[in-house]
């Protein structure tokens, strides 16, 4: 069975950014560059490009709806997202990638 | 003074092949301060993560390794102890130059090639959805930016060279827009070298020419999963993974390998060839200013090869030790 627990969403920022660490029962477990994790301070020879995976999960199963209200939110916030990727699990196995 | 080096002895057949190079290098006098820092199974096995943070740190403070194949674990949740390395340095250019070697024969006559293979964006990024029950999706990021650092290596590295050719490898055909944007960058790089002959490629090509028309070629630049495949092909066209060296390069740092795996069922039986990790050390050696050194080994190395001394995937009977005992005595005489 297939079930909704989070969003990635792909930001267009030039710096790693600032956004809510959490929102309702979803966390922002990390952002990501090129499928790596990236945190401050940035290691020295660290090339960003401005398009960052920003993955907020929840444990328990999430709606639509939930996941709506989070991105509105982001966009009411005044950040650009450019792609949104729902997260699914199937038979409680993850159905997406990690980051290195 | 001695030249700082982390080293990395990796998992299987890794530590008799390492102990090979430093038979080696030392037969060459070649000053080295090793650094040994963990990562690998071993690690895995003591709960730790399989490339743990300080060896991150301590080789990008050092600045170079040089790394012995390991092995990724089989199982869910387990990563790739060199993607790790690769990501987490951001060794974003890849070099594999395939060469022939005297007492290697192969149908591939005066082979001599550098494939510079981008190493951190492309399918290999690693994000992967399940979008519904039966439908799979991998994302394929290129980004300018990723382009023009490895095209940029790629003609840099052959204007330095004295190579008169570098070639642009892409699906610009098909891929209209993610590689289409690397055919762009390259088409604008390429301008800035214009005592450099440079022309593009479509990978498909690429790969029959390789196969039928070597000579033709100089410096191949291209995206990550194209350059995975292609290198491979190009180290069997060098005479096996064996023989074929690798570096890894990043704005602040460079780790050197060999491109084969880490040939567990081979451990402890003092059989495999050392060679693809020693010409690895030899381009470090280089990348260190070691130029007579890296000069000597090779040639210690291809004088063994012309006497027949070689391991089995050569067809040959020589061990490990045997072999760097070989080479090392070249150096001694």
């Amino acid at each position: 069975m297939m079930t909704l627990h989070g969003v990635d969403v792909y930001i267009r920022h030039p710096e790693i950014p600032d956004i809510p660490k959490e929102h309702g029962t979803f966390a922002l477990i990390f952002i990501s560059m090129r499928g790596t994790r990236v945190t401050l301070p940035l290691p020295p020879g660290t090339e960003l490009v401005d398009w960052l995976q920003c993955r907020y999960f929840s444990e328990t199963e999430v709606t639509d709806q939930q996941v709506d209200e989070l991105v509105s939110t982001l966009t009411g916030l005044g950040w650009q997202w450019t792609k949104c990727q729902k997260l699914f699990m199937i038979d409680g196995v993850n159905a997406f990638s990690q980051p290195y | 003074m001695a030249h700082k080096v982390c080293l990395i002895r990796g998992d299987g057949t890794g530590p008799e092949i390492v102990s090979a190079v430093e038979t080696i290098f030392n037969a060459a006098k070649v000053n080295i301060d090793w650094i040994e820092v963990e990562a690998g199974l071993k690690c895995v096995e003591a709960g730790k993560p399989i490339v743990p943070d300080e060896t991150i740190a301590k080789i990008r403070e050092i600045g170079v390794g040089l790394k012995a194949p390991m092995t990724t674990p089989i199982g869910k949740g387990s990563v790739s102890p060199n993607v790790t390395l690769r990501k987490k340095l951001e060794l974003y250019a890849c070099v594999r130059p395939v060469r022939s070697l005297p007492g290697v024969p192969t149908p591939f006559t005066n082979l001599d090639i550098v494939i510079f293979r981008e190493n951190t964006e492309d399918p290999y990024a690693q994000i992967e959805y399940m979008s519904t029950e039966h439908v799979a999706q991998s994302v394929k990021i290129i980004s300018d930016s990723g382009c023009e650092r490895i095209i940029r290596a790629a003609f840099e590295y052959a204007r330095k060279n004295g190579r008169k050719k570098v070639v642009g490898v892409h699906k610009a055909n098909i891929m209209k827009i993610a590689d289409g944007l690397f055919l762009k960058v390259f088409n604008q790089v390429r301008l800035e070298y214009p005592e450099i002959e440079s022309w593009d490629n479509i990978v498909d090509n690429q790969c029959m020419q390789l196969v039928t028309k070597w000579n033709l070629y100089d410096v191949l630049v291209t995206l990550n999963l194209y350059g995975d495949i292609v290198s491979d092909l190009a180290a069997g066209m060098m005479g096996g993974l064996g023989v074929a060296p690798g570096a890894n390069f990043g704005r602040e740092c460079a780790l050197f390998e060999a491109v084969h795996g880490s040939a567990p069922k081979y451990t402890g039986m003092n059989k495999v060839n050392p060679t693809a990790l020693l010409l690895s050390g030899t381009l470090m050696l280089d990348h260190l200013g070691e130029h007579d050194a890296r000069k000597n080994i090779e040639g210690a190395l291809e004088a063994t090869l012309r006497k027949g001394v070689k391991t089995y995937d050569l067809g040959g009977t020589a061990t490990t030790s045997g072999f760097a005992e070989a080479v090392a005595s070249e150096l001694k005489g």
